[in-house]
Formats: structure tokens, C-alpha cells, sequence
């Protein structure tokens, strides 16, 4: 009984027959080939990337020259430092997303339309400025200090510390990953909980039986209308496989399970800006957008719109992103949430 | 009904083959012996949740794999070391399985 679902089992072709296990290797080979939409990280200098990335900010220069004017500038950080140091660091600092975005173009093209594809014409400067209350883009401090940087940027050596210079590379990790996946099937979860390792069912509880594997370290949630919910994956791959495993579990107790509409229900990323934040200001500025109830809940609430994306923001400058169907959102959400946070550092 | 988890022991082992020998004799009929090894359990059972003083502790190096079901926990440790006052056992593999004590006291 026990020997059936040995760490070494895989899944090589849902919807077959079981096969032995020394054909493993084979199977999970076969499940890394399987095409899906995912995040690679990107080549060291590709020039196609360091291209896009270039455009990207060539778009921002522009916005900033409408921008600046009427002092509508939503920061100090993503424009007005036209410095040539400065361009590189921030080139390098964007080439993740822009290389994503890239890369979800190639694949919208092939794919249809996700809703990513929504997104893409604009900006983090652009949409800003939709996100800014009025108030707060004709803030004069603002203004003024952004005038402050962009005078000193040429003529000062950039050191990092210096504040409000450039995006320190800050990039959200993906901490957790929700999905769901359809094995098309009735199951006997009172079978599974007993002839699967690492199950636990107690009906009194929840209908449902909670099953872990520690490659990728996943837990799902196993129903007997046969759906299921695969949690705690770090990478899109990882919940795919992970799911994957899952379902040849369920094959190898004896049903026919499939392997259908499996989707990506919410990512949860999480960062660390590194500077104190004052809550108390940014919901005032931003209170159609926030909300904070240090009596409730440590943390600020921001919904964010464009991207639909919660983020949870914390005095000590970490940061939580949540809701997102697909990476780029939360990649997005940070852009737009970290220029407006460092304007909300805390002097100490 | 308690749990007939203790009649594979040493002394419910026994008990069960002198009830047999009695069986095959003529000396009590299976039906007193059933009701034997039913009072067996009960008293085994609370017996041990009252009377047994001894301590051990145990600490695994790993839990390999676990199982929850029918209210029945079953865990299978790697590397345990069993430790009484100055008694010190190590062994590579253990299964445990373990009941909720509240459920099974019907005494």
C-alpha cells in the first residue's frame, strides 16, 4: 500500500494507465516540457529585453515632460533623472517586468487576449496619475522635491543611499500561489485518507481531504465532487506541478482522474522597501484607496484599482500584494505603490 | 464501546488464549469471554489513562508520513530517541497510532 505513492512517483500522462515507476524520470521530464504560460527569468543582456526596456522608459521620459510642467508628477523616482548612470541602474532594475511583459505580449499573440493584455500600452507613470487624488499631485512639497532631485541628479556622484534616487531593484517575491484543478471524477475521500500518505480527513470538520507533498511543498485540498484546490506553491511551475502530482496520486488509488481547467486563482507576493512608512498620511491622501485601523489590524489596507490588487502595508515598510491572477500584476501593483510610498517615509 | 486497541498486547494476548483454553474445556461459554475481553478493554483503557504514573518522552528526527482518518492519527517517525529518567533508546523507525482518549472513555 505504502510502496504505490513513494516520493518517486510522477505523472506522466494523465488519463492512462498507471505506469511503473522506474518510468519516472521519463514522466517528470514530460511534465516540465508541458507547455504553460510562465515566468522565466530573463537572460543576463538580451537585447531584445534591454530594448523593450529602453522603450518603456523613453515612454516615461515623455510622460514626465507632460508631467512636470503642471506638477503632476506622480514621483520622484521613475523620471527626472536623465543621468546616464542613473538611466542604466533604472534600465536594469525594470528588465524583470519588461521582459515579462515581453514575454506575455509573444504569448497573447499565440494565446488570445488575457487580461493582461489590457494593461500593457500603459505605463506605472501613466496610470499614476489616474490613481493621484488631486490634492496630492499639486502638492507643493512634492513638487519641489522632485525639482530638488532632478537638479542634483547630473551633478551629484549617485550614491545609493541617496533618498528618492532610483528604484533600488525592489522586486515583490511570489510567496504563495492558489489554484484550482478539475479531476473530473467522483472520489471516495474516506479511500484516499486511507491509502494515501500524508492525508487527513475528519468529515466532522471539512469535506474535504487535506493532502501534502513536500516537492514542491504543497498542500491540497482534495473534494469528493473531485475538485480540487492546490495551495503554498511559490512559482506558477511549481503549483502546476504540484497539482499534477496530486492527480496522479488520485489515479494511482484507482480513479480515473483527469487533469481539466486548471487555473491560477490568487498569488500572494511580498517585499521589504527598507524605510518606515507613515500610515497615518498615506490614508489620508489616498482614502478612497486605503484603509487603516491600527485598533483592527496593523497594517494599511490599499485596494488598488489597476491593477485589482489589496496590498497590505506595514509601519515597518513591508509590504504585502495579493488578489492577483498572473504575475505581472503584482510586478505592476509594486511600481505603482512604491513611488507613493516614498513619499510617505518616515524622517527619523 | 472502548477501544480494542489493547487486546494485541502481551496481556490481552494472554487473556485471550486462557478465555480460549476455558472455551475449549466447557468452563465458560463464548459468550462470557466476549463480554470478558469488552470489560478487558474498559479497564485496560482506563487503567492506563489513571493509574500508569511512568514518563517517557520521545523526540523524532523526522515525521515521514502521517495520517489522519476516522479520527485515528497514524504517524510514522525516523530516528527516535525514547528517553526515560537515565534510559536512552534509539531506534530508526516507529509507528505511531493514536486515538483521541476523551471519545473512547464510555466507562
Amino acid at each position: 500500500m505504502d510502496d504505490i505513492l513513494s516520493p518517486g512517483f510522477s505523472i506522466p500522462s494523465i488519463g492512462h494507465a498507471p505506469t511503473p515507476l522506474h518510468h519516472s524520470l521519463d514522466a517528470d521530464q514530460q511534465i516540465e516540457a508541458l507547455p504553460h504560460q510562465v515566468y522565466h527569468p530573463p537572460a543576463p543582456e538580451p537585447t531584445t529585453t534591454a530594448a523593450t526596456a529602453q522603450q518603456q522608459q523613453q515612454q516615461q521620459q515623455t510622460d514626465n515632460g507632460t508631467g512636470v510642467p503642471d506638477g503632476s508628477s506622480g514621483s520622484g523616482l521613475f523620471g527626472h533623472e536623465p543621468s546616464i548612470p542613473l538611466a542604466h541602474k533604472q534600465m536594469q532594475s525594470y528588465q524583470p517586468s519588461a521582459s515579462y511583459q515581453q514575454q506575455q505580449q509573444q504569448s497573447n499573440n499565440t494565446g488570445g487576449s488575457t487580461p493582461q493584455s489590457l494593461m500593457q500600452p500603459q505605463t506605472p507613470q501613466s496610470m499614476m496619475s489616474h490613481m493621484m487624488p488631486m490634492t496630492e499631485r499639486n502638492a507643493p512639497g512634492d513638487s519641489s522635491l522632485s525639482n530638488i532631485h532632478q537638479t542634483m541628479g547630473p551633478s551629484t556622484p549617485m550614491t545609493p543611499a541617496t533618498p528618492g534616487s532610483a528604484d533600488p531593484g525592489i522586486v515583490p517575491q511570489l510567496q504563495n500561489i492558489v489554484s484550482t484543478v478539475n479531476l473530473c471524477c467522483k472520489l471516495d475521500l474516506k479511500r484516499i485518507a486511507l491509502h494515501a500518505r500524508n492525508a487527513e480527513y475528519n468529515p466532522k470538520r471539512f469535506a474535504a481531504v487535506i493532502m501534502r507533498i513536500r516537492e514542491p511543498r504543497t498542500t491540497a485540498l482534495i473534494f469528493s465532487s473531485g475538485k480540487m484546490v492546490c495551495t503554498g506553491a511559490k512559482s506558477e511551475d511549481d503549483s502546476r506541478l504540484a497539482a499534477r502530482k496530486y492527480a496522479r496520486i488520485i489515479q494511482k488509488l484507482g480513479f480515473p482522474a483527469k487533469f481539466l481547467d486548471f487555473k491560477i486563482q490568487n498569488m500572494v507576493g511580498s517585499c521589504d522597501v527598507k524605510f518606515p512608512i507613515r500610515l497615518e498620511g498615506l490614508v489620508l491622501t489616498h482614502c478612497n484607496f486605503s484603509s487603516y485601523e491600527p485598533e483592527l489590524f496593523p497594517g494599511l489596507i490599499y485596494r488598488m484599482v489597476r491593477p485589482r490588487i489589496v496590498l497590505l502595508i506595514f509601519v515597518s515598510g513591508k509590504v504585502v500584494l495579493t488578489g492577483a491572477k498572473v504575475r505581472q500584476e503584482i510586478y505592476d501593483a509594486f511600481d505603482k505603490i512604491f513611488p507613493i510610498l516614498k513619499k510617505f517615509k518616515k524622517q527619523s | 464501546m472502548s477501544y480494542q486497541l489493547y487486546r494485541n498486547t502481551t496481556l490481552g494476548n494472554t487473556l485471550q488464549e486462557s478465555l480460549d483454553e476455558l472455551i475449549q474445556y466447557g468452563q465458560i461459554t463464548p459468550a462470557l469471554a466476549f463480554k470478558v475481553l469488552l470489560q478487558f478493554d474498559k479497564s485496560i483503557n482506563n487503567a492506563l489513562n489513571q493509574r500508569v504514573k511512568a514518563r517517557v518522552t520521545f523526540k523524532a528526527g523526522k515525521l515521514n508520513t502521517y495520517r489522519f482518518c476516522d479520527n485515528v492519527w497514524t504517524l510514522m517517525l525516523n530516528d527516535v530517541e525514547f528517553r526515560e529518567v537515565h534510559e536512552f533508546v534509539k531506534v530508526d523507525k516507529v509507528k505511531i497510532v493514536a486515538c483521541d482518549g476523551k471519545s473512547g472513555d464510555f466507562n
